[in-house]
């Protein structure tokens, strides 16, 4: 075996350097370790014995951190020499004065290889005293780690388990002393929201009131052992669970405030739901900023909007709808444009709506609106969508007036219709013609010739009436084969009509604008009796190009005479009197009165306070006050939020037996229900004063 | 002051003043049939302002697409919530038209979905009796629109009375005529509207 050279005396002395300052960590981090377990397990002894509140516990689980790592700190900074390879060798030559700082020599000297220090440094056998130095070390760490350990162990586990994660919604975790055990004196409530929302699960000690979205899992949970389920106000399934000396119901969130009745014997306990729905999302047509007309249908409208919703939105998109069409006849196309997934609580979203693309016609109309999705599976989803924008695609005959106000169908456009629907009889009796027989045809075929007939009248009365100086005589009839005069002298003109420029209205010669105005009608008339010469003699493919005649005059009066029409139309008002056949006297038009009636229900609301707070004075009867509160909560609040919140407030601080902080509760709880007190301007009757 | 005053909704979107002349013709009918205090003429109140809650009965018709505003969307719950009637009709008489799809979407959005009403409801007894329901239209004989004749109403009742009466039978076509011309009807088919102003009146 050769001697040990100065190398290798370093290398052992840096051996010596790790056991050592492994020793070191080792009971530095055994000492913070065991002085941490050490004062939970004194937290949980206290909160055995007098219950600590949470933020108690969780200050004492910090400070027990703390306490463990200024204690590591300390061993460390005193066992610091252990990482000096000098000062180990110089540690080493103490406890063996017979080395003769041979190994500080070594170590600080390496150039030095003298035989005499090897052999000094192999004479001795300081590796035993290194050894027995880090066991020594490690002694007392150990010793204290098992003694808190223990300590800890022989505790309950719920004990250990507050003082070593407090956490909201623990307070049945701690064992009760006293037996039997009370399963409604505590309680705990978890609430899970649905997972759509990706919300964590909140925890709450004994509440009165807890808060939960609609479809949350609500699960509440006492000691001991519950008899019977609890029953939901409006009705929902309760599943209880009993076993390791707890309970717990389990129930879904309803959509509206509900109040869970706990019961275990004598005592009876209630705990308010306050369901809250997901709101449906808010959205807002940024562009187009408001209604228009389009004077051409081309291009393209940038479209923009905004979409919140208070969970989170699932998709946006913007909804077109096209109308086309007039009078009693519509169509309508659906377009979906610019849809987008996802976005948050909140996002802009933009789109183009090309109009080429749609390929309109005059009178066609878009609506226009933005349509938002929120991600609720569980009571939706629910579909918020903006104000509707009217863009309305301008007809070639308003061009020259664009402030016609609504009004009803001038006469000759409900004879414009009644044309059309004869019209289409005509033509289903002429498709109709090979299946039938003579006599069949020749009745339907007179039938339409006498409606024609009938509007051929309708149409010549109000040609005559208009033309008449008198308007009375626009009850005069004029019935086939009359030889008046001046409807001969009109008819003569409604001939001279017809063989013109249909298109054309302008006044000629010593035409009045009476008659120029009248004049499609007159062609309409005329080409409405030729209709029904052809009709009655069975000729229905003669008869058609004369209706079709007909109806395209009377579209071109109707033309004609709505650029005229301004503001509102006469209004129809009904002669009671006349109706009724009694007296003159015309009635009072006027609206109801609006009905009082929300003050009853404040007043109600005060009145049940008032009852629920008369309890509570007695000390028996606090239990049923807090009870009082809870329903009258749940009842008032949709309507008076503020009121609900107030009550909360209330029935916590009774609960709890807060005198103090009751008293302030109930005023303010009043003043929520019947509102501020109000101020006397004058003095009372009574007054002495003079 | 008068008992009642029939009143037409107006709403931002579409023609809400597509039958003008059903005011008029209604009033006639309960001037004729009844003693009910009625206004000789109709008002039109806007469906988003707080004017409707004067009204017991409330008049909704039109051809085109319905998209209530937040404002009349709000206003329709609560006119349903404290006690009103909004009688809807769809002018279009189509039940694949834009206005019967998006009247029923706004109106579910605002107080829920609509229900086939009972042919045998107290609306049907409420003056007049109409054993087999509502009174069909001649639009609906005719074929015209969806070519259906439907069955039944629908409703959004509340607390056993109706909030909310739908029809797509299209009354403001049939009701839509001055009520002089009355006279030529051997049955007068605006007797279903007594009965609902009286329903209103009275439930």
């Amino acid at each position: 075996m050769s001697a040990p050279t100065s190398r290798d005396v370093r290398a052992n002395v840096r051996g010596a350097r790790r056991v050592l300052l492994a020793a070191t960590a080792i009971r530095a981090l055994g000492l913070g370790v065991a002085v941490a377990l050490a004062i939970v397990a004194a937290v949980a002894l206290v909160d055995l014995v007098v219950e600590l509140a949470l933020p108690a516990r969780r200050a004492a689980r910090v400070g027990a951190l703390l306490a463990g790592l200024a204690v590591l700190a300390h061993a460390l900074w005193r066992g610091r020499h252990a990482a000096s390879p000098a000062a180990v060798a110089l540690w080493l030559e103490e406890r063996h004065p017979e080395l003769l700082y041979a190994l500080v020599t070594a170590w600080e000297l390496p150039a030095e290889r003298g035989a005499e220090l090897d052999r000094l440094a192999s004479r001795v056998d300081w590796r035993a005293t290194v050894v027995g130095r880090a066991m020594r070390a490690m002694r007392l760490p150990a010793v204290a780690l098992a003694v808190a350990s223990v300590a800890l162990l022989l505790l309950p586990a719920g004990s250990r388990a507050r003082a070593a994660s407090p956490r909201a919604g623990d307070r049945v975790d701690r064992p009760a002393l006293a037996r039997p055990v009370d399963p409604l004196a505590s309680i705990a409530v978890a609430v899970e929201p649905p997972r759509y929302t990706g919300r964590p699960v909140t925890r709450v000690d004994d509440p009165t009131t807890v808060t939960a979205l609609a479809g949350s899992i609500v699960t509440v949970e006492g000691r001991g052992e519950l008899p019977a389920a609890p029953t939901l106000s409006t009705g929902g399934a309760v599943a209880l669970r009993n076993g390791d000396s707890r309970w717990a119901a389990r129930l879904v969130a309803p959509a509206r405030a509900a109040l869970l009745h706990l019961r275990a014997g004598a005592r009876e306990r209630l705990l308010a739901i306050d369901a809250r729905p997901d709101a449906i999302p808010t959205v807002r047509l940024v562009q187009p900023a408001r209604d228009t007309v389009l004077r051409a249908p081309t291009g393209r409208i940038p479209l923009a909007a905004e979409a919140s919703d208070d969970i989170g939105l699932a998709q946006s998109h913007f909804e077109l709808i096209v109308s086309s069409g007039e009078g009693e006849s519509f169509t309508f196309k659906t377009h979906v444009l610019g849809a987008v997934r996802g976005g948050g609580v909140r996002r802009a979203f933009a789109s183009a709506l090309s109009l080429d693309s749609l390929a309109l016609k005059p009178g066609d109309i878009l609506h226009l609106r933005a349509v938002a999705r929120d991600a609720n599976d569980v009571t939706g989803p629910g579909i918020g969508s903006s104000e509707t924008r009217t863009l309305r695609v301008a007809r070639a005959n308003e061009y020259d007036s664009v402030a016609v106000e609504p009004a009803p169908p001038p006469a000759e456009e409900k004879s414009a219709l009644s044309q059309r629907m004869l019209i289409m009889l005509t033509e289903a009796l002429e498709t109709k013609r090979p299946r039938l027989t003579r006599q069949v045809l020749t009745a339907e075929a007179r039938r339409i010739s006498q409606d024609q007939a009938k509007l051929r009248k309708s149409v010549g009365e109000i040609i005559f009436m208009r033309l008449s100086a008198s308007g009375d005589e626009g009850e005069h009839a004029h019935g086939e084969g009359e030889t008046h005069d001046e409807e001969a002298e009109l008819l003569e003109r409604a001939r001279a009509a017809g063989e013109h420029d249909a298109q054309s209205l302008d006044f000629e010669g010593g035409e009045s604008p009476v008659v120029a105005i009248n004049r499609p009608l007159l062609e309409a008339y005329n080409a409405m009796w030729d209709a029904g010469r052809e009709l009655d003699q069975i000729d229905l493919r003669r008869a058609l190009p004369h209706m079709r005649r007909a109806l395209a005059a009377i579209q071109r009066a109707r033309q004609a005479e709505r650029i005229y029409l301004r503001g509102r139309p006469p209004a129809a008002v009904v002669d009671l009197a006349k109706v009724r056949l009694t007296g003159k006297d015309k009635g009072d038009p006027g609206a109801r009165a609006p009905l009082a009636a929300l003050d009853t229900a404040a007043a109600a609301r005060a009145r049940r306070l008032a009852r629920a707070v008369a309890l509570a004075a007695t000390p028996e009867g606090a239990s049923a006050a807090v009870d009082s509160l809870l329903v009258l909560r749940v009842d008032v609040v949709g309507d008076a939020p503020a009121l609900a919140a107030a009550l909360d407030a209330l029935a916590d601080a009774i609960r709890r037996g807060r005198t103090a902080e009751a008293t302030t509760a109930a005023l303010r709880t009043r003043r929520a229900a019947a509102g501020e007190p109000q101020r006397r301007d004058s003095l009372a009757l009574w007054s002495s004063l003079p | 002051m008068t008992d009642f005053t029939f009143a037409t909704a107006q709403y931002d979107s579409g023609d809400w003043d597509s039958a003008p002349l059903v005011p008029a013709n209604v009033i006639d009918s309960l001037a004729r049939y009844t003693t009910i205090d009625v206004a000789p003429q109709g008002v039109i109140v806007p469906l988003g302002s707080d004017a409707i809650f004067r009204h017991p009965l409330l008049y909704l018709t039109g051809h085109l697409p319905v998209r209530f505003t937040e404002a009349e969307r709000r206003n329709v719950a609560r006119y349903v919530e404290r006690g009103g009637l909004l009688f809807v009709d769809d002018h279009n008489h189509d039940v694949d038209g834009a206005f019967h799809r998006t009247a029923t979407e706004e109106l579910r959005a605002a107080v829920g979905p609509l229900a086939p009403l009972p042919n045998d409801h107290a609306l049907y007894r409420a003056f007049f009796r109409f054993d087999d329901g509502p009174p069909t239209t001649s639009h609906e004989l005719n074929g015209w629109g969806d070519n259906l004749v439907h069955p039944n109403l629908l409703a959004v009742q509340r607390g056993g009375r109706i909030g909310v009466l739908y029809s797509s039978k299209d009354y403001s076509s049939e009701w839509n005529y001055h009520p002089d011309s009355k006279r030529f009807m051997s049955v007068d088919n605006t007797r279903f509207a007594v009965n609902l102003v009286v329903y209103a009146l009275t439930h």
